[in-house]
């Protein structure tokens, strides 16, 4: 009796081998009993190893809806000579962990490639040109009041855009040390039009409220407010606005990307000059805030 | 006594015999995985099909050295494609290191070209894309930063490569396009066979064995 018990720790050792190498092998082990589904669709694209094909089938009844999908199938051979574009009949088989398709036939081809493009999609709003009138939009000053494009009719005035949380000296900063540069160059200028203005618009509504900045103006502007105001746009209108000058914003991973885009209005609230990028002068824009109101 | 003995004789070489079991179950049961993980070859980076079919669309561009580039340039030729603007701060340079990657890893193939697509070309004109190129080494003869009018840019782009998503401009690249991290690979015959994660650093070689595998087909 007492010799059986080294026997049972050998007789659980054997199974628990057993259990190993199966679960091993496990993946590599063929189906069992699989269900399988005659289907027909358009093969809409195969993949290079001939393994998967991206295929809008028909409803399988009794399974599964009519839909796109990718299917993958377990040789090469399969999908061998099928192309986007082929119309195919195939069976889909089906287990409880897995699914493939086989005896794939081409039926005949179908044109889908077609030119207008795939469906939902339009080309954006095309962007205004110099000489279009800019809609009038409102925004919120630094101090909190709304302020328009339209506020600044009867005289030149140029906007540009930034955010505060903008690290990127070459960016924002840039611009707004642009514009200060040309406040000086306009302030000592003896040919400076009446009246002639500059605005700030920040893009990112979630952050720079008014407080903000103001105490972000004062870096670039000190004390004296003259001729140039901050403000911030809200993301209506930023939706509106953006496209028509041709403003881009993509908020990826908590970030905003953006472009830069400077516009000088006329009296009147046309574009009289878009400066895109940032590079461009004080110097040259001074020059077409006083152009403009000659406009 | 005696049947203590051998039961002691045994219980010596008990553990021995337990330990060589052991070993034989986990070198065959790690020989099988192995073997298994081998022979599903999709375990590794999957590339992603295209929603639809898509073709490389018709265009007349202008690279970033002023040159103007066409479709039928492309004829014939496998083409790695991405899609960038120059004031993207955290995709667009990401991906553009993968293109560099792609670059590197095909130097010697004269069947491969590159394509970057910009989305914002007012801003991104050909001086412009020069620099972004010169920041990763493209080689301007088969890596080509190509810029035009919006609409036809956007345009290739849609009907080519991106899905669109207009619900919400700000969470999707200029042009409402969607999916602006992949890099495309095109066949030679212009069809668009699949796209990677241009996040992704594995994704510089998944391009080059896709091209390995579009350059065996008939």
């Amino acid at each position: 009796m007492k010799n059986d018990l080294p026997m049972n720790r050998n007789g659980f050792l054997l199974p628990l081998a057993l259990v190993l190498v199966l679960a091993g092998c496990k993946p590599a082990a063929p189906a069992i009993a699989a269900r399988n589904y005659p289907v027909h669709g358009v093969v809409q694209a195969v993949a290079a190893d001939q393994l998967h094909a991206t295929i809008k089938h028909d409803a399988i009844p009794g399974y599964m809806a009519a839909m796109t999908m990718a299917f993958t199938a377990r040789d090469a051979r399969v999908l061998a000579g099928v192309s986007a574009g082929d119309e195919i009949a195939f069976t889909l088989f089906v287990t409880e962990t897995n699914d493939w398709i086989d005896n794939v036939q081409r039926l005949g081809r179908t044109n889908v490639f077609g030119l207008s493009g795939p469906p939902g999609w339009h080309i954006a709003e095309p962007a205004l040109e110099v000489g279009d009138t800019l809609p009038d939009y409102a925004f919120t000053d630094e101090t909190g009041q709304p302020v328009h494009f339209s506020d600044f009719r009867g005289r030149p005035v140029a906007f540009t855009f930034f955010f505060t949380s903008c690290s990127l000296p070459d960016y924002c900063p840039r611009m707004n040390r642009n514009l200060a540069e040309t406040r000086k160059l306009l302030l000592a200028a003896t040919n400076a039009p009446a009246g002639w203005q500059l605005l700030s618009i920040s893009f990112d509504p979630g952050m720079d409220t008014p407080r903000l900045l103001s105490s972000y103006a004062q870096l670039y502007r000190g004390s004296n407010a003259d001729h140039w105001r901050f403000a911030v746009a809200s993301t209506n209108t930023l939706a509106a606005l953006g496209p028509k000058v041709d403003l881009n914003l993509w908020r990826e991973s908590g970030t905003l990307s953006h472009n830069l885009r400077t516009v000088v209005l006329d009296a009147r609230g046309k574009i009289f000059r878009q400066f895109d990028g940032n590079d461009w002068t004080p110097q040259q824009l001074a020059d077409a805030l006083v152009a403009a109101a000659g406009n | 006594m005696d049947r203590n003995a051998v039961a002691a004789s045994q219980n010596r070489e008990e553990p021995l015999f337990r330990g060589i079991v052991l070993a034989l179950a986990v070198v065959v049961g790690a020989g099988c995985w192995f073997a298994a993980a081998a022979l599903s070859r999709h375990d590794r980076i999957r590339g992603v099909l295209p929603d639809h079919p898509r073709q490389l669309a018709d265009f007349s561009l202008t690279d970033s050295t002023g040159r103007s580039v066409t479709r039928a340039e492309l004829a014939g030729k496998i083409v790695v494609a991405s899609f960038l603007f120059t004031g993207c701060g955290l995709t667009c340079p990401e991906v553009s290191r993968r293109m560099a990657e792609i670059q590197r890893l095909t130097t010697n193939e004269p069947d491969v070209r590159l394509v970057s697509f910009t989305v914002d070309p007012r801003s991104d004109t050909p001086p412009v894309l020069a620099r972004w190129g010169a920041r990763y080494g493209a080689d301007t003869n088969r890596w080509f930063l190509l810029t035009g009018s919006r609409p036809a840019l956007h345009q290739l782009i849609g009907v080519s490569f991106l899905a669109t998503n207009a619900s919400d401009p700000f969470n999707s690249m200029p042009g409402n396009f969607t999916g602006t991290g992949l890099i495309a690979v095109v066949d030679r015959h212009g069809q668009v066979r699949i796209f990677f994660d241009g996040l992704r650093l594995e994704t510089a070689a998944a391009v080059v064995a896709e091209i390995q595998q579009l350059r065996n087909e008939k």
